[in-house]
């Protein structure tokens, strides 16, 4: 069942969060490509890795130990020290 | 929604789920055939009572007319003309049954009464379901909804929602119950919140209320001190962008204080006390959310103080000497108010010795000297809050508290050339053409406020030292509460 | 969606890609979080795709998810 909450704010923003600022262009940047481990979703990102590379992109890569829960809080971190962008798949 | 309207003539409300309601139905019918037009609203069983026909029946399925009209206890009988109800009785009673219907005997062979059972719209295990479904309308806060595998207090995490400390979440049922603590409407407009000065309704502080942990009794209170941060004279604005430690520090009179259980004395500054700790962090959430002022974002102090959280108490005014703090303020003595000062602490003032008002005072004076900086005089302004046991040295000698502000004011009457920048080989200071050859006050006139508070026993009194004050800081403002 | 929405609130971009069946449940999970990520959608179905399909859908994914990576232009 759904809890509903009233927002305590003066509702001057939306309810949502806005998005992090995103960078003009790929160049010197590095890719994260994060593996959700549900199957057949390695091979979209290889895929996806060469693609990007091609572009002049740094890609890494990580995986996470289940699809059933959040990645854990050290691989999310070292995933945020070590890329600039992240492309989390594949769910289904 | 509506208010669902009751047919004229004669209504009864009932559950078959209800020996007293089992027990009227043939009377029911009786009024049914010699009286009529009689309307029979079930809460449960359509089909209840079999006595009446089903012409006459009608089911109150979604309970929206028994709790609209009231109905606490079934069965209920009411008459009604016009739309409008004009008698009930309550349970089976054959004489007010006999006279709302006007008719004679009724129910012969049943108890001359019965109590009956508890209505189904006041059943405490729907009471919060009914009453969002019949007064969520009341409200006017954007609906957040937490999703099932949600865990709705890191939502308020998540959301920046929270001082930092978990919060009650604050469904619309827990709203609703906070707002009757105050009979002023939800969509009143209290106040503008700096820093963003958002207007903060009624409702909206009362969000903050509930997710301060605060029960419904002090919303009066909290509405108060909202009122008290955002006025011109306390600048709660500037006192957000400031660098330095303070934060509101909110005093309640008044017998609104005992009411709803406040902390006057024993560890009065400390944890423990649910008023205490939640009507000082209801203030701070509202200025959060509403407002807008985050630490980090304007809120930029150097080092804040843990009073940030929360710095709420009341003045002990039965064992007190002295006028309270609302008395001097111009209230009058019977009146609640709350009083806000800009400030942080507290500094000790030990004094274990003192027998005598003229060595205590000069304790007061030594440590008030230093508050802020030794060196530092005429900006800041601060809260001397005195314990019984010092209170009694000064009442045992006669000294009122105009009397003890004065020996203060002439104790802190302060040689500029100690005060001059550079002086003592410090750099700090008042610059020398204002100091030189000059006596400076600590305190301007208005500055030092005194309260008196603490548990019985502790031969100390505390330093609460403020913000800037005058025109571009802040002044103590108080308040009345009003219900 | 919570990875990406943590990415996002440590000032890291990202997407994620699922499968057009998701599409209701990371659209109530959004609203739940209080955020909207990023997200490309591929056609269902995935687990019995041969890798050959599972390089043409990642080919297909290349510009939303560039799109939803870099700033508009």
């Amino acid at each position: 069942m759904t809890i509903t909450l009233l927002d305590p704010t003066g509702e001057r923003r939306p309810a949502e969060r806005p998005r992090a600022r995103r960078p003009a262009s790929l160049d010197g940047h590095v890719i994260g490509l994060l593996d959700i481990s549900k199957p057949r979703g390695d091979v979209f990102l290889t895929r996806l890795a060469a693609l990007l590379g091609a572009r002049g992109a740094g890609v890494r890569r990580y995986a996470k130990p289940t699809f059933a829960k959040p990645a854990p809080a050290d691989l999310r971190r070292q995933i945020a020290e070590e890329c600039d962008l992240v492309i989390e798949a594949l769910a289904d | 929604m509506s208010l669902p309207r009751l047919p004229d003539g004669l209504v009864a409300v009932v559950k078959r789920d209800c020996p007293t309601c089992q027990l009227v139905a043939p009377v029911l019918g009786e009024i049914a055939a010699r009286g009529g037009p009689l309307t029979v609203y079930s809460q449960d069983d359509a089909g209840f009572p079999p006595s009446v026909t089903a012409s006459s029946r009608a089911r109150d399925e979604d309970l929206a007319l028994s709790w609209h009209h009231h109905i606490e206890t079934v069965p209920t009988l009411l008459r009604v003309e016009g739309g409008v109800e004009a008698g009930r009785a309550v349970g089976w009673v054959r004489r007010e049954w006999e006279e709302l219907t006007a008719l004679s005997p009724l129910g012969s062979g049943l108890p001359a009464h019965r109590p009956g059972c508890g209505s189904m719209s006041a059943d405490p295990s729907l009471a919060d379901r009914l009453r969002v479904r019949f007064e969520g309308g009341r409200l006017a806060s954007r609906r957040i909804d937490v999703a099932e595998l949600e865990d709705e207090i890191e939502t308020a995490f998540e959301r920046g929602w929270s001082d930092g400390l978990p919060v009650v979440p604050p469904t619309p049922a827990r709203v609703l119950r906070m707002l009757d603590g105050t009979s002023r409407a939800p969509d009143e407009i209290v106040a503008a919140v700096p820093p963003d000065l958002v207007p903060a309704t009624v409702e909206k502080i009362a969000v903050n209320a509930v997710m301060a942990g605060c029960k419904s009794e002090y919303l009066p209170v909290v509405l108060a001190a909202v009122e008290a941060a955002c006025t011109d004279s306390f600048n709660m604005h500037g006192l957000l962008c400031t660098t330095y430690f303070s934060g509101p520090v909110v005093i309640v009179n008044g017998p609104i204080a005992a009411r709803i259980g406040m902390n006057s004395g024993i560890n009065c500054f400390g944890q423990g006390n649910r008023a205490n700790a939640t009507i000082g962090r209801a203030l701070q959430l509202v200025v959060r959310n509403i407002g807008g002022g985050l630490p980090g974002g304007i809120d930029r102090a150097t080092f804040g103080a843990p009073g940030k959280v929360s710095f709420c108490f009341a003045e002990d005014e039965d064992a007190s000497p002295w006028e309270p703090l609302s008395v001097e303020r111009g209230f009058a003595r019977g009146a609640s108010t709350v009083s806000l000062v800009a400030g942080h602490g507290p500094s000790a003032i030990i004094d274990q010795i003192s027998r005598g008002p003229e060595s205590l005072a000069r304790s007061f004076a030594a440590v008030l000297r230093a508050a802020h900086h030794p060196k530092l005089v005429m900006a800041m302004g601060a809260l001397l809050v005195v314990s019984p046991e010092h209170a009694r040295v000064f009442a045992g000698a006669g000294w009122s508290k105009a009397r003890l502000r004065g020996e203060l004011e002439a104790l802190l009457l302060l040689d500029g050339d100690e005060l001059a920048r550079g002086a003592g080989g410090i750099d700090e200071g008042i610059p020398a053409q204002v100091a030189a050859g000059r006596k400076l006050p600590k305190f301007i006139p208005g500055d030092l406020a005194i309260v008196h508070a603490g548990g019985r026993a502790g031969m100390f009194s505390a330093v609460i030292e403020g913000w800037v004050s005058g025109a571009r800081g802040s002044q103590l403002t108080t308040v009345e509460v009003r219900a | 969606m919570h990875d990406i929405a943590d990415f996002e609130s440590r000032d890291v971009p990202g997407v994620f890609v699922a499968s057009s069946e998701f599409s209701e449940a990371a659209a109530a999970q959004a609203r739940a979080l209080g955020v909207d990520p990023a997200r490309v959608l591929v056609p269902h179905p995935i687990q019995d795709r041969t890798d050959d399909e599972m390089r043409a859908l990642a080919d297909a994914a290349l510009a939303p998810l560039l799109a939803a990576l870099l700033a508009a232009v």
